[in-house]
């Protein structure tokens, strides 16, 4: 499965609607692309445009109306919500533009949440060493409101790393912070994709981060924008 | 006018909120709990004393040695009561040349106005009937025996020739377990013709009147204002005998316990929901805030928003609790027995105003503190106020809590016991949960997955921990208390009259009927024989000073001073009575002693070392007070105020008092029993012990009622601390789904963690329970070697902490099943 000619990660006509006062809102709509172990992929486009509902459908936190979707092989539409959980327990990690980490956790136990999930038992010494990658092991012991944000976000990102995942997801990662901040999380995210050839799949509006990805799709009302080409490699 | 209209807006806008709806649903309960039991409690009280007022004849009413003045008579005519007059003395009754010192009572036609007279005519048969009419007489069977007549029979009276219309079996006696002398019933105008109520007669006079319950409050409370004649004193119901009265007092305490454990439990709940309230508004306030409103704007908003939800809620449990009291009434006479018909309205009124109170003093704090959020919150939200080490305004819901236990108790000692057990209880929770989450923190590293989760879940909140565990623990204490220790405490005080209490007295009996009367007994079934010796005497002197020189401040003392007096004596210090100064006597001092009971020692201002002179029949005795009892009067024992010791009073004139239970529905043999000694008079107290286990019952039926509320109060607490912690469990399940998280392993782990807390909360509970019992047990209601149910109560704590799990489980069902694209909608 870690064949780096195959994609990690397809999806094939995938398509997605909700129910509205307004009847059926179509969110997705034929939706196809695929992306490769080790790779950086940007997935920009408008607020609305669908963004955030393709990278909840390619985590394997929704599942789509039609179409396919294949994580490192598994055909998510199949699996029901327990498997997916596992899946992404073991494959995936998350950063998201909030942060959301845990208030009444320091540092160090937010990032000891996905190996204590795991049973990991070295669980305390993982999440120092991935607290020291971030830069922030002299702040193990704080609290998220001790923070800034640009430090939660670090936080978060070791979280996502911590279990060593194949996939990383990041929603809007620089969303919240300024814009130095922002490049500083950023060089951090691109560092951690390259030393530890993750696949990062990022969402987000900003133009400059999205011209860091080896490729990007841009969706506009729900469907790729045709026009859409690699970026440099 | 524009700030209401605002807080209704605001309070429509956010009635969807579940702490919003757990307020006032509290509010609510908590109006309904204390209304639907104050007035059961106003209408079983209301029922007690009007069987009271069976024993005394009357609602209430004067004992004067005069006649009672007229000013006291117009009153009651002028609040429309009933008057019956009567008078009672001794006096000798003639008949077959024979004489016989009589208990007489004289009454007017409409005597009694409460309760009945029952009567036998010649051939037996029993019926219910008024006073006398002029020239007739009623005799009760020792009388009738005493002077060998029969019904129908003429007799002597005060010098005037009556018949006798009927046997007098019984009268409302004021309570009294047997009179000395046989009883006669006449007519107040014969007796009044007859010249027995003149001056100088020994009569004691008592002016009855029976009425609505109001009407005879405020003749009460006139005639408390009133000075009354010399020697007078009032009669009310709850002066009858002491051991009703200890059932009153008792079954008071009980339901009053109940009612206010269930608000309490409510103020509880509200006070988790007030402060879930509270935190879910810092964001908005900290906008109204920054947007330029004022911190005394957003207190009224969030004062007018509290106000909007508190009237109607308050309202709607004033109707419900009037209504269900009413329902009650309706189909529940047969558990109340005959309740008074008048719906009480005050007790739910005064329900309502003490719901607004709990909810006023268990909400404001956190609202209070709300508005002084920093308008700085709405950017960074660890700046949401300055945290106090102690802050004042948490003593609201303590001072509410006090006031409520001390209004709901009316006993200084129970309102003392409860707080100081409910603070126990408080305080031992918080230091376990304390210690649980310490613990926590140490043992979750290498606990298994599922239970480092649930560890971790209450450590992360550590606060709301400490919080739900206290107010669990409270709330289980409560529930505890009334579902195990209640009726414990009522089997208990139930066990007190055992089944085979005396509840047969002999009176009469001679010396040389003992034995035979002994084997007679045991022929028939009777067991549990003790027999005294009685004798009757009379006061005449104390420390060589004449009786009737002496001049004494209590009013009582003149009319003892007067009277035959019951005299035993024994060896041994008899149950039920504690020596609490000097020494008992024994079988052979060396002079003569009487040991008083306290009640005597008031009265004369007696010491011990006093010497006390007695006539009875043609002898006199002289006896030193050698000691002071502390006589236990609601046992159903024989007891006396005078004990004499055997040695010197043993060659006194008496007879036997015998006490012994006889089964139920033995009494035809005892009516043989009766024949064969004739000059025995037999009293039931069957009725007396059934009146007293009526209460009991009573009781018992009411708390199981009120119980009932005490649960809907307690899921009430749990559905609180439920609610108080949603948001966040649903966040923290969308993040652990997100990062992976199994939904089984999200479900262990909630079970881990109020199985926890249910434990924490079980064990507080019971401990805090088992001690309140036990304190209340001998503290408050007296119940001797009165232990609480120590296994039960472990149970009932684990089964509660089982149940604590299982409710947290369904309550956190949604939580576990939140999709995990919630969390990047969010952002």
């Amino acid at each position: 499965m870690s064949d780096s000619s195959r994609p990690l990660l397809q999806a094939c006509d995938v398509s997605k609607s909700v129910s509205g006062p307004e009847g059926r809102l179509e969110i997705l709509s034929q939706v196809s692309l695929q992306i490769r172990p080790g790779e950086s992929f940007a997935i920009v486009g408008a607020s609305g445009s669908g963004k955030t509902t393709l990278l909840g459908l390619l985590a394997g936190l929704d599942t789509p109306d039609t179409g396919s979707i294949e994580l490192d092989g598994h055909a998510l539409q199949q699996l029901d919500e327990e498997a997916r959980a596992d899946l992404r327990r073991r494959l995936v990690g998350f950063v998201f533009q909030s942060f959301h980490l845990l208030p009444a956790l320091t540092a160090e136990e937010n990032v000891m949440l996905p190996l204590e999930l795991e049973g990991v038992s070295a669980a305390r010494e993982r999440a120092r060493a991935a607290l020291d990658a971030v830069g922030l092991s002299s702040r193990r012991r704080h609290y998220p409101a001790q923070l800034s944000g640009g430090e939660q976000q670090r936080v978060a990102i070791a979280r996502a790393f911590v279990h060593g995942p194949r996939v990383l997801f990041a929603d809007e990662p620089t969303g919240n912070l300024d814009q130095r901040t922002g490049h500083h999380v950023c060089d951090l995210l691109f560092a951690l994709n390259r030393d530890h050839h993750t696949t990062l799949v990022l969402v987000t509006h900003d133009a400059t981060l999205a011209a860091r990805c080896d490729r990007r799709i841009e969706l506009e009302e729900g469907r790729v924008v045709p026009h859409d080409v690699s970026a440099h490699a | 006018m524009k700030m209401l209209l605002l807080a209704l807006r605001s309070l429509r806008r956010e009635w969807h909120l579940p702490e919003l709806r757990t307020l006032a649903a509290s509010l609510v309960l908590a109006v309904v709990a204390l209304g639907v039991v104050a007035t059961l409690a106003t209408r079983i009280e209301r029922g007690m004393l009007a069987s009271a007022a069976e024993l005394i004849g009357g609602d209430i009413g004067v004992s004067s040695p005069q006649a009672a003045p007229d000013a006291f008579v117009d009153k009651a005519r002028q609040y429309d009561l009933q008057i019956a007059r009567t008078a009672s003395f001794p006096s000798v009754a003639f008949a077959h040349q024979q004489t016989q010192l009589l208990d007489v009572l004289a009454s007017g036609p409409n005597y009694p106005l409460r309760g009945t007279l029952e009567l036998a005519d010649a051939a037996g048969h029993t019926r219910k009937g008024h006073a006398p009419t002029a020239g007739e007489v009623y005799l009760d069977h020792r009388a009738l025996v005493a002077l060998n007549l029969e019904v129908g029979q003429p007799l002597q009276l005060g010098g005037r020739e009556l018949t006798i219309a009927a046997e007098l079996v019984r009268q409302p006696d004021g309570g009294q377990l047997f009179a000395l002398a046989p009883r006669a019933l006449m007519n107040l105008a014969d007796a009044e013709q007859a010249g027995l109520l003149g001056v100088g007669s020994r009569a004691r006079h008592q002016l009855l009147l029976a009425g609505a319950p109001d009407a005879v409050q405020r003749w009460r409370d006139w005639a408390q204002a009133t000075t009354l004649p010399q020697g007078a004193q009032l009669i009310t119901p709850e002066q009858t005998q002491e051991r009703m009265r200890t059932s009153f007092d008792r079954a008071g305490a009980f339901l009053r316990l109940t009612a206010l454990l269930s608000a309490l439990l409510a103020g509880i709940a509200i006070a988790l929901s007030a402060q879930r309230y509270a935190r879910r508004k810092t964001s908005e306030v900290a906008l109204l805030r920054a947007l330029g409103t004022s911190r005394r704007r957003v207190l009224g908003l969030l004062l007018g928003t509290l106000g909007a939800l508190a009237l109607p809620a308050a309202a709607l449990g004033l109707l419900l609790a009037l209504g269900l009291s009413q329902l009650a009434w309706l189909f529940a006479s047969q558990l109340f027995g005959s309740l008074p018909t008048v719906l009480p309205l005050a007790p739910s009124f005064a329900a309502a105003a003490m719901g607004i109170a709990v909810l006023a003093g268990f909400a404001l704090p956190p609202l209070v503190r709300l508005a002084e959020v920093s308008p700085v919150a709405v950017f960074r939200q660890s700046v949401t106020r300055r945290v106090r080490r102690f802050d004042v305004l948490y003593l609201i819901p303590a001072l509410v809590a006090l006031g409520l236990i001390w209004s709901q108790s009316s006993s200084l000692q129970l309102a003392g016991i409860l707080a100081a057990s409910l603070l126990g209880v408080a305080v031992v929770a918080a230091l376990l949960a304390a210690l649980l989450l310490w613990l926590a923190r140490r043992i979750a590293p290498g606990a298994h997955p599922a239970l480092r989760l649930g560890l971790a879940a209450l450590a992360r909140r550590r606060t709301l921990s400490l919080i739900q565990a206290t107010a669990l623990s409270l709330g289980l204490c409560a529930l505890l208390l009334l579902a195990i220790v209640a009726p414990a405490l009522l089997q208990g005080w139930r066990q007190e009259l055992p089944a085979d209490t005396p509840n047969w007295f002999a009176l009469n009996l001679q010396d040389d009927q003992r034995t035979g009367f002994e084997h007679a007994l045991a022929g028939i079934g009777g067991d549990q024989l003790n027999m005294l010796p009685l004798a009757v005497g009379k006061l005449t002197a104390i420390n060589g000073a004449p009786i009737d020189q002496l001049h004494f401040e209590d009013e009582r003392a003149k009319d003892w001073a007067d009277r035959q007096l019951r005299l035993s004596w024994a060896d041994a210090l008899p149950p039920s009575n504690q020596v609490i100064a000097g020494q008992w006597q024994g079988a052979h001092p060396a002079q003569a002693e009487v040991s008083i009971d306290t009640m005597w020692r008031d009265m004369f201002a007696l010491k011990v070392g006093d010497t006390l002179s007695f006539n009875v029949g043609e002898g006199s005795l002289d006896a030193k007070v050698g000691s002071i009892r502390k006589v236990d009067w609601s046992s159903f024992r024989v007891n006396f105020f005078l004990l004499l010791d055997p040695a010197h009073a043993g060659n006194l004139p008496h007879t036997w008092l015998a006490s012994f239970h006889l089964p139920r529905g033995h009494a035809t043999q005892l009516a043989q029993l009766s024949r064969d000694y004739s000059n025995l008079s037999l009293v039931d107290v069957d009725s007396l012990l059934d009146r007293v286990r009526e209460i009991v019952d009573r009781v018992g039926n009411a708390v199981r009622w009120i119980l009932g509320f005490s649960l809907l109060a307690g899921a009430l607490v749990l559905a609180a601390a439920l609610a108080a912690s949603a948001a966040e469990r649903r966040h923290e399940a969308a993040l652990l789904r997100t990062l992976g998280a199994r939904r089984n392993q999200l479900r262990v782990a909630a079970a881990c963690e109020f199985a926890l807390l249910g434990l924490v909360a079980g064990l507080t509970a019971a401990l805090g329970a088992a001690g309140a019992g036990l304190w209340l047990g001998h503290a408050v209601f007296h119940i001797e070697g009165f232990v609480p149910p120590l296994w039960p109560l472990v149970f009932a704590a684990l089964g509660a902490g089982f149940v604590v799990m299982l409710l947290g489980l369904v309550g956190t069902r949604k939580v576990t099943r939140t999709p995990p694209m919630r969390l990047l909608r969010e952002g």
